[in-house]
């Protein structure tokens, strides 16, 4: 209940105050400006609070949207803390839902307060706004310009609550819209975004595709500048088998211009006649069958030119994939040149081989040991044959050098030469060494060595052509053994022929002797002594004894090499004494021995024992060539005669004859072709007899065998 | 004491025969072959002889080995083909053992070796004729 003013003056002091106090709150909206509800509110209730001194003040605003309400509460300084709103709004409830005009009321025991005045305010027309409490202890409380105060302030916070909800609706709204529009712009923005994202997207990628025009259309270019430039012929096809490229190089190669055979048929330009039906079956076969026997390989054919002359191309097909019928490149190049050479190659190729085939062979299969080695010596090839004299390998042989294989009296002799050899002093040089064989066993070889001179891919080297010439040195050793055996044994030989011709002519005039003898002394002894037997016997014993001292004498001197001179002589009893030597030696080997000794033969003039000898050598010529024959009877025939001027003997025989091809070598000192190596005869024999002014010459006979013959002037002649 | 007293009185002449182509044979061996007793006949080769006939009575032959033509062993085979059984003794100069055999083997009563004594000759003589 509002306590009446108890003065004038308090009257007045109280509507001063309440004017100002009116003057504050109506200045409060100021402060409120873009605020928040709650901060009107509480902005006004702190104003109220304070001008009033309230105990306590309470507002509950309904939220704009919600069915929630806010609560705020400003407390004086009665109270000890500061409490919640929600607090005080459930205390206040009850008075809060009661809109009676019954208000303000007194209220007792309420926050803590023994008494406290409790003045609530509508906000809004309908308290749609909300309500305010003010609360107060005084008992004057509510005054009216109190009351009035509160209630303009809470018209004003009811006002500015409105206009705030207005605003903040408003401002909900614009917040919305704004919220709406910044969604709005959000989104044009996103979008635009993304727009400007595609778009740069679009632009990259057109960039991008840009370029790779750009890079298709240079690599195009390059491709046409390949195309135009290639040497070789680039011909291209449509699945129906006419042209649609032909570079450059084809028009040259072919000579057609690239737009007078563009469209034509591939086969009626440059395939050949001969050709083309092959050609359009082929085609026609790939088409259907997708087979082929050309594409993807390099081939050589025929191709037509303009001019009608067909050259030798290779050519290699390509087709080229692509969506729909398919289309075909090809590749060809004129072969023609290509082919002369490669003939020409081919041919020198073969010839090189042939020849090289040959010289391996003539390596290989030489009857002669062939073996190369660097300057040094060293082996750097050696043929299957030297390999096997020398029982090395070709890789074994790579090891060593000649000189290593040389046995060691011969290297010095080798090294010499070869130093000759690489001095330019010889050209090339001869030697029989001995080389050492892998097993140790020694080989006689005869080689000729030269340097081959070297090229330009092939360095100097030298060659040994190496031919193993063991037996045959070893057949010279035997034979050089046998010679001198044989020459002793000839001399052994002569000698006992000697001493056998001694013998047996000896025993001859011996064995008169021991008979005549014998006789004599018989005869001596018969009753009457014959004496004139014993004479007669004795006469023959001493005659006898004669001879055979004379045929000792005759022998010694016929055998010895004193020279005899010249006497004057009888041929006939010269020759007979040589045939008598002989008989024995001819009839031991069955052959005949026949004299035909001219009567009245004229002396001649010489030296008896040489010409005795010269008879010897005939005699025995012609025994050997005798002593061979089986089929005829073996016979010489010693024969002497007058020649012109002179006397001639000959020795025939029924031998082998002579080869015309010995004739010419006959009288050489040394032919002989005797085995025992004796043929020293007939050329001293000729010396002889050209010494006694004659000559010495040899036959073949009408029959078998030869007559060898002497003649010497007479002495008469001399 | 002379050989003849050593041997039998020849009972009557036999004939031998010297064929060699050596003629110192021919004039010296007949001479002593007469002293001997015996009665001689020279020829100077096979072919002589056999033409001569006097084979029949030859009663002992003295033949050399090495004579031209034919040879003293081929005489001696002529005569065996001939159906001659004369007996053969050989004289020779040549040393050969082979020849010996040979002769021997073919039937001669000896081969006698020049010079060869009178002595030597005797016994092959009377060995020839069959004395003791």
């Amino acid at each position: 209940m509002a306590a009446e003013p108890e003065s004038p003056a308090e009257e007045v002091r109280q509507l001063r105050r309440c004017i100002n106090d009116l003057v504050s709150v109506l200045a409060l909206p100021a402060t409120w400006t873009g605020g928040a509800p709650s901060q009107i509110v509480g902005n006004s209730l702190d104003a109220l609070l304070n001008m009033l001194s309230l105990d306590f003040i309470y507002a509950r605003l309904r939220a704009s949207t919600e069915t929630g309400f806010t609560e705020i509460v400003r407390v004086g300084s009665t109270w000890e803390s500061e409490p919640r709103p929600d607090e005080i709004g459930v205390k206040l409830q009850p008075w809060l839902e009661n809109e009676s005009e019954k208000m303000p009321v007194v209220v007792r025991n309420l926050f803590g307060k023994p008494t406290i005045t409790l003045v609530p305010f509508q906000l809004g027309m309908y308290a749609d706004i909300g309500v305010i409490v003010a609360g107060s202890q005084r008992t004057d409380f509510p005054q009216q310009t109190e009351r009035l105060v509160l209630n303009i302030g809470a018209n004003q916070a009811a006002i500015g609550l409105q206009e705030s909800g207005l605003l903040s609706a408003q401002k909900r709204v614009a917040s919305e819209l704004d919220q709406r529009v910044a969604q709005r712009t959000a989104e044009l923005a996103a979008s635009n975004e993304e727009l400007r994202k595609e778009i740069v997207e679009r632009e990259s990628v057109e960039e991008r595709l840009r370029q790779e025009e750009t890079e298709l259309k240079r690599i195009e270019a390059h491709k046409a500048a390949i195309l135009d430039s290639s040497l070789d012929c680039i011909v291209a096809m449509d699945h129906e088998g006419c042209i649609t490229e032909f570079n450059p190089a084809a028009e040259r190669t072919f000579g057609y211009s690239r737009e007078s055979v563009i469209g034509k048929h591939l086969a009626e330009v440059i395939v050949p006649p001969s050709l083309r039906e092959k050609h359009r079956a082929g085609f026609a076969r790939h088409l259907a069958t997708g087979e082929s026997r050309v594409l993807g390989r390099r081939i050589e054919m025929t191709a037509l030119c303009a001019d009608g002359r067909e050259i030798p191309v290779e050519i290699a097909i390509t087709r080229i994939l692509q969506d729909g019928p398919p289309s075909f490149t090809g590749y060809l190049r004129d072969i023609t040149e290509r082919k002369r050479n490669e003939d020409a190659l081919l041919e020198t190729h073969a010839k090189l081989a042939r020849s090289e085939e040959r010289w391996r062979s003539v390596f290989e299969n030489s009857a002669i040991g062939v073996a190369l080695t660097d300057l040094n010596g060293r082996y750097i090839a050696a043929n299957p044959l030297f390999q096997r004299m020398l029982g090395y390998t070709e890789e074994e042989l790579g090891q060593l050098s000649f000189l290593d294989i040389t046995v060691e009296e011969d290297r010095e002799l080798n090294r010499a030469l070869i130093k000759e050899l690489l001095e330019g002093k010889r050209p090339q040089f001869q030697i029989e060494k001995q080389y050492r064989r892998k097993n140790g066993s020694t080989v006689w070889v005869r080689n000729s060595v030269s340097i081959v001179a070297g090229t330009d891919r092939v360095p100097q080297f030298l060659m040994a052509l190496s031919e193993d010439v063991t037996e045959r040195r070893l057949a010279e050793e035997a034979l050089n053994e046998t010679r001198s055996e044989l020459a002793h044994m000839a001399r052994v030989t002569t000698l006992s022929t000697l001493t056998a011709s001694i013998a047996h002519e000896v025993n001859q005039p011996l064995s008169g002797i021991v008979t005549n003898a014998s006789t004599c002394l018989r005869m001596l002894d018969a009753n009457p002594p014959n004496v004139e037997g014993a004479r007669e016997t004795a006469r023959r014993t001493i005659r006898d004894g004669n001879r055979a001292s004379e045929v000792i004498t005759r022998l010694r001197a016929l055998f010895s090499k004193k020279n005899a001179a010249f006497e004057v002589f009888d041929l006939n009893e010269a020759a007979k004494e040589v045939v008598a030597l002989s008989v024995s030696e001819l009839q031991g080997n069955r052959v005949i021995l026949h004299s035909d000794l001219a009567a009245d033969l004229p002396s001649v003039l010489g030296d008896r024992v040489q010409i005795q000898q010269v008879i010897l050598n005939l005699i025995r010529n012609g025994s050997d060539a005798t002593r061979i024959v089986d089929d005829r009877p073996r016979e010489l025939l010693v024969k002497t005669e007058c020649d012109e001027g002179g006397v001639r003997l000959s020795v025939k025989d029924s031998g082998v004859g002579i080869d015309s091809e010995i004739e010419k070598k006959l009288f050489e000192a040394f032919y002989t072709t005797k085995s025992d190596g004796m043929g020293i005869g007939l050329s001293v024999s000729r010396s002889i007899v050209e010494r006694h002014q004659g000559r010495l010459w040899a036959i073949r006979n009408e029959g078998p065998g030869a007559t060898f013959l002497f003649s010497i002037p007479c002495s008469t002649n001399t | 004491m002379t050989d003849d007293q050593e041997h039998k009185t020849i009972p009557q002449p036999l004939v031998v025969v010297v064929v060699d182509d050596d003629e110192s044979v021919r004039e010296s061996l007949p001479d002593l072959l007469k002293e001997f007793g015996f009665t001689v006949l020279a020829f100077a080769s096979a072919a002589e002889f056999l033409a001569s006939g006097s084979a029949a009575r030859t009663n002992c032959l003295v033949l050399d080995v090495v004579m031209p033509g034919t040879s003293g062993l081929d005489l001696q085979k002529e005569l065996k083909s001939r159906g001659y059984k004369i007996p053969i003794i050989f004289i020779t100069a040549q040393r050969d053992e082979s020849i010996r055999k040979r002769v021997l083997e073919q039937g001669a009563v000896d081969i006698l070796l020049k010079p060869f004594s009178d002595i030597a000759l005797r016994g092959a003589l009377s060995k020839a004729m069959g004395e003791t």
